[in-house]
C-alpha cells in the first residue's frame, strides 16, 4: 500500500516538475518564435490569423526595414558605440584590476571601497548630471557621447571579475619575467593579460550586452534619427509605423537576434557572469 | 620582491579614478545637493531646503502613487518572482531529462534589450492581433476583450507580467547555492530517516537563503530601476497607475526641473541601499552559513 501512495507521489511531483519547465520553455521562446514567424507574414495575416504559420519565407520585410529609416545607420552606431565602449572600458578596468589584485598602494583598500559602491547606486539615479555633463561638453547627439556613459557603466562588476582573474594568476611568472628583465607594462601585458582571457571575455560580453540593449541613456542624449541606437530607434518605429505589423516585426527580429546569437556561442560565459555579477535584470 | 616604480601602478589605476570622479562622486555629490535647490539647469541653483522634498511628499501625489506602486511590486517580487525561480532551480537541480536546453532557454529574455522585450509585450497584450487574447478566445471566451496596457483595471497587472516569471538570475543564483552543498549533508539526512521533503525544507532551504536574499534584493531594485517595461507601454498610466519613481525622475529630468529630478534620484538611492540592509538583516546574510 505504501509502495503504491509512494509511487503515485513521485508520478504527481514529475507531472508537476515538467508542466513548471514546460511553461518556463513557453514564456520564454513563444514570443520571440512569433515575432520572427510574423516576421514573414502579411499584415492581413498577423491581423486575422495570429497562430497561423507563414505560407512561404519572404525577406522583403526585411529588406523595406534596412532601406528606410536610417535603420543601416542605427546599426551602424550600435556596433560602433557597443564595441568601443566595452574594449575601452575592458582596458581600463583591467589596468586597475591588475594593480587592485598585484600590488600594495597608499589608498588602495578606500579606493576599492568607492569602486564598489557604485554598485549601489540605481542605474539611472544620476542621469541629471550626467545629462547636462554631456550637455554642457557639446557631446550631446554624438556616438561619443553614449559611448563615454557605456564606458562607465560597468565599472564596478568588470572590476571584481578581472581583480579576481588577475589574483588567480600566478605570481612567481611575475617575478620571473622581471628576471628577465621586462618592465611594468611588459609583464602586465605579455603575461598577465593573455592568461586573463576568461575572465576578459566574462566581464567584456556582459558589459557589451547592456551597451547594445541599453535604451535609457541612448533615448535621453541623441535627438536626431541617424545617431540613434538600434533600441531607441526601435521605440520610434514603432510609434510611426504602427500599422505596419511586418515590418516592426522584422526590425524587432533584427534588434534581438545578435543578443541571442552572442549568448548562444557563449552561454556558459554569460551564465557564470550573471553568478558572479549578480547584477543585470 | 621584485623592483617596480610606484608611479606604474598609480598610473594604472587613473583612468578607472577618473571615471569614478567624472560619472560617480562629482554626480553623485550633484545629485544629494541640488536636491535642495530649485534649479533648472540655465540659472545657477537657487537654495530652497526641503521645498522638494515637501512638493513631492505633499503637493502632487505622484511620489506617494509611485512608493505604493514600489510597494506592490516588491511583493510580487519577494513572494512570486523568487519563489518561482527557486523553484524552477529546485526542479533542475534533480537534472530531469531536458534540464540544461531549460536552463538555458530561460535565459534568452534576459539577454536580449528590455525595451524590444517591452514592445513584445505590447503585440503580446494587444486585443486584436495579440497572443495573449486570441488564446483567450481559443480557449472558447470568444467574446474576451481587453486592452491590457490602457485599462485601468489591468494595467498594472499587464506591467508585472512583463517579468513576473523570467525569474532566470533567481535560479542561476539559487542553483549555485544548491550545487554546493555537500552530498554527504543529504545522505546523512537519508540515513536519519529525514523525507524528501524535510530534506528540502530543514536542510536545502536554510542553506540557500543567501542566494534567496541576494535574488530578493536584486529583484527590489530592479523594481525601483524599472523604466522601459512602463515608459514603452503605459508611460505610467492610464491615470498615474503604472506610475514609478524612475519615470518620475525622468520627467523632473525631460522638465528641466533639475531640484526637482534630483531629489527623487536621492529618494532612489536612500531606498536602494534601504532594500540591501533590510534584506541583508531579514535572509541573515552576513552570518555564514556552514558552522
Amino acid at each position: 500500500m505504501k509502495a503504491k501512495a509512494d509511487f503515485l507521489k513521485r508520478g504527481i511531483i514529475g507531472l508537476f516538475s515538467y508542466l513548471v519547465l514546460l511553461f518556463t520553455v513557453c514564456i520564454s521562446i513563444v514570443p520571440l518564435l512569433w515575432i520572427v514567424i510574423s516576421s514573414f507574414k502579411s499584415n492581413k495575416a498577423i491581423l486575422n490569423k495570429p497562430f497561423a504559420l507563414p505560407t512561404g519565407i519572404d525577406f522583403h520585410a526585411y529588406y523595406s526595414v534596412f532601406k528606410m529609416n536610417n535603420f543601416l545607420s542605427n546599426t551602424v552606431n550600435s556596433v560602433v558605440i557597443s564595441v568601443s565602449s566595452t574594449l575601452v572600458a575592458l582596458l581600463f578596468y583591467a589596468l586597475a584590476a591588475y594593480s587592485f589584485a598585484k600590488f600594495d598602494f597608499k589608498g588602495k583598500h578606500i579606493l576599492f571601497v568607492l569602486f564598489s559602491v557604485t554598485l549601489l547606486i540605481p542605474g539611472h539615479a544620476t542621469a541629471q548630471p550626467i545629462f547636462s555633463l554631456i550637455n554642457e561638453t557639446g557631446l550631446y547627439d554624438t556616438r561619443l557621447a553614449l559611448i563615454v556613459v557605456y564606458i562607465s557603466a560597468g565599472l564596478a562588476v568588470s572590476l571584481f571579475i578581472l581583480r579576481a582573474t588577475f589574483l588567480s594568476i600566478p605570481r612567481e611568472l611575475d617575478e620571473a619575467a622581471y628576471m628577465e628583465s621586462a618592465n611594468f607594462w611588459q609583464v602586465f601585458f605579455y603575461i598577465n593579460l593573455p592568461l586573463a582571457k576568461a575572465g576578459l571575455s566574462t566581464a567584456g560580453i556582459l558589459m557589451f550586452l547592456g551597451n547594445w540593449n541599453e535604451f535609457f541613456y541612448g533615448f535621453m542624449l541623441t535627438s536626431s534619427a541617424q545617431n540613434r541606437t538600434l533600441p531607441v530607434a526601435l521605440q520610434f518605429f514603432t510609434e510611426q509605423f504602427s500599422y505596419n505589423y511586418t515590418q516592426l516585426f522584422a526590425a524587432l527580429t533584427l534588434v534581438t537576434l545578435p543578443s541571442i546569437i552572442l549568448y548562444m556561442v557563449a552561454q556558459e560565459q554569460v551564465q557564470q557572469s550573471v553568478v558572479s555579477g549578480g547584477v543585470k535584470g | 620582491m621584485f623592483k617596480y616604480n610606484k608611479l606604474w601602478v598609480y598610473l594604472f589605476i587613473l583612468p578607472t579614478l577618473l571615471v569614478f570622479l567624472t560619472f560617480y562622486l562629482v554626480p553623485i555629490i550633484t545629485v544629494f545637493t541640488t536636491g535642495f535647490t530649485e534649479w533648472n539647469g540655465f540659472n545657477a541653483p537657487k537654495f530652497t531646503g526641503f521645498d522638494n522634498y515637501k512638493m513631492i511628499f505633499t503637493d502632487d501625489n505622484s511620489l506617494t502613487v509611485s512608493l505604493i506602486n514600489l510597494f506592490k511590486w516588491s511583493m510580487i517580487a519577494t513572494f512570486i518572482h523568487v519563489p518561482f525561480g527557486a523553484l524552477v532551480a529546485f526542479i533542475i537541480y534533480r537534472r530531469p531529462f531536458g534540464w540544461r536546453f531549460v536552463r538555458g532557454v530561460f535565459m534568452i529574455p534576459n539577454v536580449i534589450a528590455v525595451s524590444a522585450w517591452a514592445i513584445i509585450y505590447r503585440f503580446i497584450f494587444n486585443d486584436q492581433m495579440g497572443l495573449l487574447n486570441n488564446f483567450i478566445r481559443k480557449l472558447g471566451f470568444t467574446n474576451f476583450h481587453t486592452n491590457w496596457f490602457f485599462d485601468m483595471k489591468y494595467a498594472f497587472s499587464a506591467i508585472s507580467l512583463t517579468w513576473v516569471f523570467y525569474a532566470v538570475i533567481v535560479t542561476l543564483l539559487v542553483l549555485s547555492d544548491l550545487m554546493a552543498i555537500p552530498k554527504e549533508l543529504h545522505e546523512a539526512a537519508k540515513i536519519d530517516g529525514a523525507t524528501e521533503g524535510q530534506i528540502h525544507w530543514r536542510i536545502n532551504l536554510p542553506l540557500i537563503r543567501g542566494s534567496l536574499g541576494t535574488s530578493v534584493i536584486l529583484s527590489i531594485i530592479a523594481r525601483i530601476t524599472m523604466f522601459e517595461a512602463i515608459f514603452l507601454t503605459t508611460k505610467g498610466g492610464p491615470g498615474n497607475s503604472t506610475y514609478n519613481i524612475s519615470v518620475m525622475l525622468y520627467d523632473g529630468i525631460v522638465n528641466y526641473q533639475f531640484g526637482y529630478a534630483n531629489a527623487v534620484a536621492t529618494i532612489m538611492i536612500i531606498l536602494g541601499i534601504g532594500v540591501l540592509a533590510i534584506t541583508t538583516k531579514v535572509f541573515r546574510m552576513n552570518k555564514s552559513v556552514y558552522n
